[in-house]
């Protein structure tokens, strides 16, 4: 997995950006959970819908998945009942699920708002390496000083 | 003139607007039709759509709208039997019972029963996945939500009011039967009689058909006109106002033309 910070300098730019690789799935403030269905749900219905799986085959994939971040107790959870860390990662997993050529982390501090966000966001990205083909995390350069290394 | 210019103008632009989301139902019935009559569109995710959109719409409300449809059709039965002995004419009774209840009542009050339940909730729901970006976020992860959200509610609607109006057409069958021959059953075969000459085989088709387009109406104008509703959180009640509005006046449509063809 080749994870990269793409540093934007304004709203234009990020759109351009995202519009520029349709083949990506992005895990944004702007792309919801389905709010009828549970986070296992909403996990699952990704291969149920891609690869034709049976429901239980797919949960079995989200429930190992959740179990890979520590976080299978959010499983039965809905949208509205999720902190916000629950719901970031709730996305990133469903973006995961997916094995996607690249996934683009939009706007991360807006995703996870109550916590530093650049090392919460490795450490995610790193349990779920051999799992991710590129990760772009689009962030604006003014949020450059929060992360360790530019 | 002036005047005369703003106001059909305005006019014009009402009658566009209707034209329109008319035009987009349409379209979006066209595209369920089709996605449904294809067999690769079906997967465990849409089974299990179809399958909830069958429970929520027709198992839940079996037992109370059936006790619901029992004592309408009793009352009636009773009204017309009544009725038609008052005047000499107590052979026609049950041909005219049945005509009433299970060519045209039941499954006009069935359509409405769902549209009122089922209809308001999907156009509710589908208005809200649209203002919050649900739909698109599917999209995004590789989901074609006509495949995986629309047009499994279509088929359950369907085959929930088609459903419902079977088992309460039957109820009223039996109902009919009690109040013009009594508790047994040596009249079974006049009965036959009467249900052989009023229900031909086009009439079946007619029932069938009309069942069929109640259903479809009540899954496809919530969900078309939620998928028009912009993405303005104030705009949910107004899509779900003109979504019920709209299948108000599709329901007595689709009823007026099936008599106009049966009767006229």
């Amino acid at each position: 997995m080749i994870t990269r910070v793409q540093w934007l300098a304004d709203d234009a730019e990020r759109r351009a950006l995202i519009a520029a690789h349709p083949e990506s799935i992005l895990v944004s403030p702007d792309m919801p959970l389905r709010a009828n269905l549970s986070v296992l749900d909403n996990i699952a219905v990704i291969p149920q819908y891609r690869s034709n799986l049976a429901y239980d085959p797919a949960a079995d994939q989200a429930w190992a998945l959740l179990g890979r971040v520590d976080m299978t107790g959010m499983a039965f959870k809905r949208d509205p009942d999720l902190s916000h860390d629950e719901r970031f990662v709730a996305k990133l997993l469903r973006a995961a699920i997916a094995r996607p050529p690249v996934i683009l982390v939009d706007r991360p501090g807006m995703l996870l708002p109550d916590c530093h966000h650049p090392p919460r966001v490795a450490a995610l990205l790193e349990r779920l390496a051999d799992l991710l083909n590129d990760c772009w995390i689009l962030d604006y350069t003014w949020n450059a000083p929060l992360y360790p290394h530019r | 003139m002036a005047f005369l210019t703003d106001f059909l103008t305005r006019r014009g632009a009402y009658l566009l607007a209707t034209w329109r989301i008319w035009r987009d139902t349409a379209r979006f019935a066209g595209r369920a039709f089709v996605t449904a009559a294809t067999p690769s569109a079906y997967n465990s995710a849409t089974r299990g759509v179809v399958m909830k959109q069958i429970y929520f719409t027709a198992v839940q409300i079996l037992p109370g709208f059936t006790l619901f449809a029992a004592l309408l059709s009793f009352v009636l039965i009773q009204i017309v039997v009544g009725t038609a002995g008052e005047f000499g004419l107590s052979e026609y009774a049950l041909e005219v019972s049945m005509r009433l209840l299970v060519l045209e009542l039941l499954p006009l009050v069935t359509a409405l029963f769902v549209a009122l339940r089922s209809g308001s909730a999907i156009n509710t729901e589908v208005a809200l996945m649209k203002i919050h970006g649900e739909i698109e976020a599917m999209e995004d992860a590789g989901v074609d939500t006509l495949r995986l959200e629309f047009m499994p509610r279509v088929i359950g609607g369907m085959i929930s009011v088609l459903a419902l109006t079977a088992v309460t057409s039957v109820l009223a069958l039996a109902l009919a039967y009690l109040a013009v021959y009594g508790p047994q059953w040596w009249s079974l075969p006049d009965f036959n009689r009467v249900m052989g000459k009023v229900f031909d085989t086009p009439v079946l088709f007619g029932i069938l058909f009309k069942s069929l387009a109640f259903g479809l109406a009540v899954t496809v104008i919530p969900v078309s006109e939620g998928l028009a509703t912009p993405r303005k959180l104030f705009m949910a009640p107004i899509s779900v106002l003109r979504g019920m509005v709209r299948l108000f006046f599709a329901l007595m449509l689709i009823e007026v033309a099936f008599l106009a063809v049966n009767y006229i």
